[in-house]
């Protein structure tokens, strides 16, 4: 069974992670590589876009939900379920894209240049899964 | 030690024999195919390589439908999208890439697009391809890049002063023609360089994070043969026997690379050569002693494990023994008469700062044992300029 019942899960979950690193030091992390990454999830079907090229004044980075009218610079694709043990920090990055769990569409430079950006938000995720009542996810 | 994973795939059959290419058309008929497409380089033709090649495939049956000869040394997307259109006007049904590493990841690339349809660049990512591409055969000229072996294909984009890395267990070619006779006429000062290249692509395969037994057995025993030959490679290069290791050495490290990748020296060195255009295999010859030596505080004890394959007595502490390696691989380079200074490969200090940055956004850093910063790789830098 899914970890994520439909999408709004996802969002609640994985798009509150991101929300939730906006007060962290990582955000000024993910604002510095002014990158922008488009994560597409299936089972259920969902899509998270985090932009730190174009993010509002003030801002380090906008999140997107669903469809997006603009091309990011990096498409990562995989499971919803592959997703949440990636943020938990489970997913070892390089056997999940030989096993094929994971595909990345774009420059390989700015796939790297994420990796050490969003390595705090292990620690984030389950913390902050607990902080919304969803510690059942932590598991 | 558990290892966490093991991914090794290895797809391309590889032949070798002195003389080999003269019976070239009789392998590649073997692949089920007979319109050959010939990708190579002007130098090689004058030297008459290309019509070696041409007579063997003829020999043998194979039609060959066209040519495209004009891979630069560093060849581009632009060089790819363009021979690529050439080869599908021709209609040929296998690429047969004779050269070095820029002629065969050329190949490569047009494999792809040839393949799969659309531009280069489409393909730039991580697990792209997942099915076979059309047939690839690649005849190395030097012993250096590996390529004929290798998952990956590197290609600048002149540009971004950028050099992509394109990977996919189905890049490989089907066929590799290891024949120590196509690389005789290579002169010394490249013979050593691109022989220190192949050396490089074993050393950081066994110090990679992603290092595994079976990349670990093939890098070993590719330092091995290429410490042993590459300077007889280099000071006698009528040698057949010689350049027949070196071919060796070098698919050996091909292999090793292909799977657990590289680290800090080959970052900087496609740094160099995007932005300034500085040979590969210089950039690697210049760059791998101060590399390990900026890896020593986290692997010591991998780099002192390459001690039996240098010849080096182990003796002493680890940290000991990995600076006698240090020392091996300064001599090793200096017997082959190669440079220790970036500015004999015209590199100013002005220029380094640049070169650092884009080192730490190479594709290669993110294998590299000790996690490199900008900063620490500008030190690495100056330290040899």
């Amino acid at each position: 069974m899914a970890v994520f019942k439909d999408a709004s899960e996802v969002y609640l979950c994985i798009g509150g992670l991101f929300r939730r690193a906006l007060t962290e030091p990582l955000a000024q992390k993910v604002s510095d590589s002014k990158i922008s990454v488009r994560f597409n999830y299936s089972d259920p079907d969902s899509a998270i876009t985090v932009d730190a090229k174009n993010p509002p004044p003030g801002e380090p980075y906008t999140i997107y939900e669903g469809d997006i009218n603009f091309k990011p610079d990096v498409v990562m694709s995989m499971k919803a379920d592959v997703a949440h043990q990636f943020w938990l920090g489970k997913v070892n990055l390089v056997a999940a894209l030989a096993k094929g769990q994971m595909k990345a569409v774009g420059p390989i430079q700015s796939i790297i240049k994420l990796i050490p950006v969003i390595k705090p938000a292990f620690e984030l995720y389950p913390q902050y899964l607990k902080e919304i009542g969803r510690a059942d996810l932590t598991q | 030690m558990l290892p966490e994973f093991l991914d090794f795939s290895m797809r391309t059959r590889v032949m070798g024999a002195a003389g080999l290419v003269r019976e070239l058309g009789d392998q590649v008929t073997r692949l089920g195919v007979e319109r050959a497409f010939i990708v190579s380089d002007r130098t090689l033709e004058k030297l008459g390589l290309v019509e070696r090649a041409r007579q063997g495939l003829t020999a043998g049956g194979v039609t060959v439908v066209g040519e495209f000869l004009d891979v630069p040394p560093n060849s581009d997307v632009n060089v790819v999208e363009r021979a690529a259109a050439a080869a599908g006007e021709a209609g040929g049904d296998v690429l047969v890439a004779i050269g070095g590493g820029s002629v065969i990841d050329t190949a490569k690339g047009m494999n792809m697009v040839l393949s799969k349809g659309g531009n280069l660049m489409d393909y730039q990512g991580l697990g792209l391809i997942n099915e076979p591409l059309g047939k690839l055969v690649a005849v190395p000229t030097t012993a250096g890049t590996g390529s004929e072996v290798t998952n990956m294909a590197v290609i600048k984009d002149p540009a971004a002063r950028v050099k992509y890395s394109f990977t996919s267990p189905y890049l490989g070619p089907d066929l590799a023609v290891l024949d120590p006779e196509m690389t005789l006429g290579l002169p010394p000062g490249l013979t050593a360089s691109t022989g220190m290249d192949a050396l490089t692509h074993a050393v950081e395969a066994y110090l990679s994070v992603s290092a595994n037994p079976i990349s670990d057995g093939l890098a070993l025993y590719a330092i091995r043969v290429i410490n042993q030959w590459l300077p007889r490679a280099t000071l006698v290069g009528s040698s057949v026997e010689a350049r027949y290791w070196m071919l060796i050495g070098s698919n050996l490290a091909g292999a090793a690379f292909s799977n657990s990748l590289v680290g800090c020296v080959h970052a900087m060195a496609h740094a160099l050569g995007g932005l300034f255009d500085v040979p590969h295999g210089l950039a690697n010859a210049i760059l791998l002693a101060p590399g390990l030596e900026y890896n020593l505080d986290v692997a010591a004890g991998r780099i002192a494990e390459l001690a039996p394959s240098f010849g080096v007595w182990p003796s002493g502490s680890e940290e000991e023994t990995a600076r006698a390696v240090i020392e091996a691989v300064k001599v090793l380079a200096k017997s082959c008469g190669l440079p220790a200074r970036l500015r004999d490969a015209g590199v100013s200090e002005s220029s380094l700062n640049e070169a650092a940055e884009a080192a730490v956004m190479d594709g290669a850093i993110f294998t590299n044992p000790r996690p490199a910063t900008a900063e620490e790789l500008l030190e690495v830098l100056k330290k040899v300029v």
